[in-house]
């Protein structure tokens, strides 16, 4: 799969810090990783891109030893190491950087750097000076040698303490680190600041592998980039090479559109819901926009731009500073999500196994949840005698296996998914909002839930998509709206829907953004 | 991040029915096992009338208070620990107002007590308080107020009543309610009420919006909240509903033992748990049934029952008790790890 000339490494002499030969994790139904050859030079900042699901987070999980079956090879400074275990990945200097913090908010500084290596006085008690002077000497590598070790991790700010983390991880003295998106909270001062204690370890010869969707910080950053797509290497380039469409076009690949279906609803002139100025601080601002009858309209935007918050505010589930929702033409107040269902407004929540099902109980319990209220005769209900509605849901859906008292715990993920559309599309609602509907189900069920919306929308519903999937917004969507930092900063009209449109929109560099 | 689709199937049971290994099927067998050991005790006297009636008529305390305390169990709230001082305030108020007629004296140990599931629903439903640190502590608060009021002394219905004759009658009816029997004695007042809420309880919660949507909620607070079902209101119900049933537990307590004292509803609250968890219900919530629960209490008295007949000492029947309580709680955590809960 490699088909791109992979760029050579500058010099041969020195061992590699990091050979990963062949490498490929299986999962059941699915090969997350696919005979992957990833190399990192020592003191090199190497990029790792790709759109969700490309494996680039399960490729970094085999580096930390949270896959002990794995195929292949990985070389760590020329020797081949097994890398069953975290704490093994730990002691052949692979260090982790994760997306969510590591650190434990309530302890101090110091007490996090040296987890389960505090220095000891005696059998008892600990040397604090020493450990102090430790974790000191690791705080200034990260440039916080201004900070006092004994504050508590809550007492510092959200950047401090994601360079502490890295601190941490320093301090098991690593050839190769990780960093899984770095910078997903930080600002972008912040950011510069994290740049410079890379270009730092870049000097002391230590190897940085660097996850991140914002395309700008790779350029900013990295000397290489591998891209991924579908589990496979699609190649390595030197930074100096190329530019952003280069990359973008390397990650959407040749385009897999003609497994979505490309119809699309007719849209109307009829205004089902809009949004005036809503505003949540902190997490979104003056966000207007119009949903029309019978349209899918995407809302894009990289991870923490606030689309799910969005949602979660039209939806009454969380507070809302200013604003306001018009539903068909009327202003609605929406307090809790019951209001929300009884305007027919129907939200599909991300993350079913969270917030989505319940999980130990069955099909039908599942799908009727949110519509008890209307079946009910007084404070009577019997879920048995809306058999009916579960079971025309289940057909069309073809969930399997057809059994209304199956544990929704024990269906795959993809039925799980279904049964989760089916419990929204129970209600009835003429707005429905999908968060993520197809995030980690196979093909065939992406394919029935694919049907399902469009066939929803041309039945005269609307639908708001909050996907990460872009083909899928490409398959699905109409019209495009473009959220950045909790902004929306642009519009795709359906004839410029495409992938590298809405990547590049997305970072900012679109054409069509008008901000 | 990427999250590898990976297979669910099998990580839960077809049904469910299976890993609770005590659900409602699984109680009824270890009742025939006491049965076949009762049996082996006593012969055929096990089967009298006067013993069955006896086992019925000591769990039917412990009984009205799993009917409540199950809504409780279901909406994943786990126990209800102010069950104890809820009885002993429902009693002793009761008893209090015995000189202003029967139909005040219980209405007001009902009131007073299920005050308790008010103030409890309203901590935990709307302040999301931690069910089992707030109502500890609650009980607490509890014991001391009762205390204060009277002075940490009993209180009788006979004193209370006075010399004042219509007063003392309403005594009399007062400590007649665990007295009265129906069927030439066959069947007790007590195991009547006890009948009766159980059977109200299954139809709440199989038959009514309340029942259902507590489900959800029991088995998944977040989704509940999401589906647009009032949590808040479901949990502060569950409360109340199982203060009420405690403190109709509670004035039957005062009228059989004719005493009103702090004491009165002492070591409640782990049997009801006990009697809840082994009739199949989970301190996860969201599962079980009342046929269960009614299992789980006769288990538990007919175990009472048996040990008294072998002649074992009542503090070593606390032992097995609390043994008994233990391992229930473990097989349920460990269920529900091997469940893929943790």
């Amino acid at each position: 799969m490699n088909g791109d000339t992979s760029a050579a490494p500058a010099t041969r002499t020195a061992p590699l810090a990091l050979q990963m030969c062949r490498v490929s994790k299986r999962f059941p139904g699915t090969l997350a990783v696919d005979c992957v050859d990833f190399e990192v030079l020592p003191g090199e900042v190497h990029a790792l891109v790709g759109e969700n699901g490309a494996g680039k987070s399960t490729l970094m999980k085999m580096l930390a030893g949270l896959f002990g079956d794995y195929e292949g090879d990985i070389l760590i400074q020329g020797d081949k190491q097994h890398l069953h275990t975290p704490t093994m990945a730990k002691q052949h200097g692979i260090g982790m950087v994760y997306q969510e913090l590591s650190l434990a908010r309530s302890i101090s500084i110091y007490e996090n750097l040296l987890v389960g290596r505090l220095p000891k006085k005696n059998a008892l008690f600990i040397d604090k000076k020493k450990a102090l002077i430790e974790a000191k000497a690791l705080l200034e590598q990260v440039g916080l040698g201004k900070i006092d070790p004994r504050l508590d991790v809550a007492e510092i700010s959200q950047c401090e303490a994601q360079l502490v983390e890295i601190a941490k991880v320093l301090g098991s003295e690593p050839s190769v680190i990780v960093m899984d998106e770095p910078t997903s909270a930080l600002s972008s001062e912040e950011v510069k600041r994290l740049y410079d204690i890379i270009e730092q370890l870049k000097a002391k010869g230590i190897a940085i592998i660097f996850i991140s969707h914002h395309l700008q910080e790779v350029f900013a950053v990295a000397d290489r980039v591998t891209v991924m797509r579908d589990g496979k290497q699609v190649g390595t380039y030197n930074i100096k090479d190329i530019d952003t469409e280069f990359i973008v076009e390397k990650m959407v690949g040749k385009s897999i559109k003609d497994f979505y279906c490309t119809r699309h609803p007719v849209v109307t002139d009829d205004v089902m819901l809009e949004v005036n100025d809503l505003t949540r601080w902190g997490f979104f601002h003056h966000i207007n926009f119009k949903l029309y009858r019978g349209e899918v309209l995407a809302i894009c935007g990289l991870a923490g731009s606030g689309r799910t918050e969005i949602a979660m505010s039209i939806v009454g589930a969380a507070p809302q500073n200013g604003g306001v929702i018009k539903i068909k033409g009327e202003e609605k107040k929406i307090n809790s999500v019951s209001d929300a269902i009884a305007e027919g407004v129907a939200y599909l929540t991300e993350d079913r196994k969270v917030v989505g099902l319940a999980l130990t109980q069955d099909v039908r319990t599942n799908v009727l949840a949110p519509i008890i209220d209307n079946l009910a005769s007084g404070p009577f209900y019997h879920p048995a005698r809306h058999e009916a509605i579960v079971e025309q849901k289940i057909e069309a859906l073809s969930i399997h296996p057809n059994d209304p008292e199956r544990l929704v715990g024990s269906l795959s993920g993809g039925n799980q998914q279904k049964v989760l559309l089916a419990k929204w599309l129970a209600t009835d609602a003429d707005i429905m909002i999908l968060d993520e509907p197809t995030r980690g189900v196979d093909v065939g069920a992406k394919q029935v839930i694919h049907d399902t919306i469009l066939q929803y929308a041309e039945e005269g519903h609307s639908v708001i998509l909050l996907s990460s999937d872009l083909p899928e917004v490409v398959g699905l969507a109409s019209r495009v709206l473009i959220l950045r930092e909790g902004h929306l900063i642009g519009e795709l009209g359906i004839d410029d829907i495409s992938e590298n449109a809405i990547l590049l929109a997305m970072n900012g560099k679109g054409e069509h953004v008008a901000c | 991040m990427l999250t590898p689709p990976q297979s669910e199937a099998g990580r839960f049971t077809r049904t469910g029915k299976l890993t609770s290994i005590l659900g409602t099927a699984g109680i009824y067998v270890i009742i025939i096992l006491l049965l076949l050991v009762g049996l082996g005790i006593r012969q055929l006297d096990y089967l009298s009338l006067a013993n069955l009636r006896s086992i019925l008529q000591a769990v039917s305390l412990l009984g009205m208070c799993c009917a409540g305390l199950a809504f409780v169990v279901f909406s994943g709230n786990m126990n209800d620990m102010s069950l104890p001082m809820t009885m002993a305030l429902s009693g002793m108020m009761a008893i209090q107002l015995i000189p202003y007629g029967i139909v005040v004296s219980v209405l007001g140990g009902i009131v007073a007590g299920t005050l308790v599931g008010v103030i409890n629903g309203i901590m935990i439903g709307k302040f999301r308080a931690h069910p089992i640190i707030w109502t500890l502590a609650f009980n607490l608060v509890l014991s001391g107020l009762v205390r204060a009021a009277w002075g940490g002394s009993q209180i009788y219905p006979d004193t209370i009543a006075g010399q004042n004759e219509t007063a003392q009658a309403t005594a009399e009816t007062f400590n007649l309610f665990a007295r009265t029997y129906y069927f030439d004695g066959a069947l007790p007042l007590m195991v009547v009420v006890m009948f009766i809420m159980f059977v109200l309880a299954q139809v709440i919660f199989s038959r009514t919006t309340f029942g259902n949507k507590l489900r959800i909620v029991g088995s998944q607070y977040e989704v509940a909240r999401m589906s647009g079902i009032n949590t808040e209101r479901m949990v502060m119900t569950a409360f109340v509903l199982c203060s009420l049933c405690a403190s109709v537990a509670g004035i039957f307590y005062a009228s059989l033992t004719k005493i009103g004292a702090y004491s009165n509803g002492e070591g409640y609250d782990f049997r009801a748990l006990t009697a809840v968890l082994l009739g199949g219900m989970t301190l996860a919530g969201g599962k079980g049934t009342m046929v269960g629960v009614f299992g789980g209490v006769l288990v538990l008295g007919m175990l009472t029952n048996i040990m008294t007949l072998i002649g074992v000492p009542t503090f070593n029947q606390y032992v097995v008790q609390g043994v008994v309580f233990l391992f229930i709680v473990w097989l349920n955590n460990y269920l529900e790890e091997k469940r893929g809960h943790a």
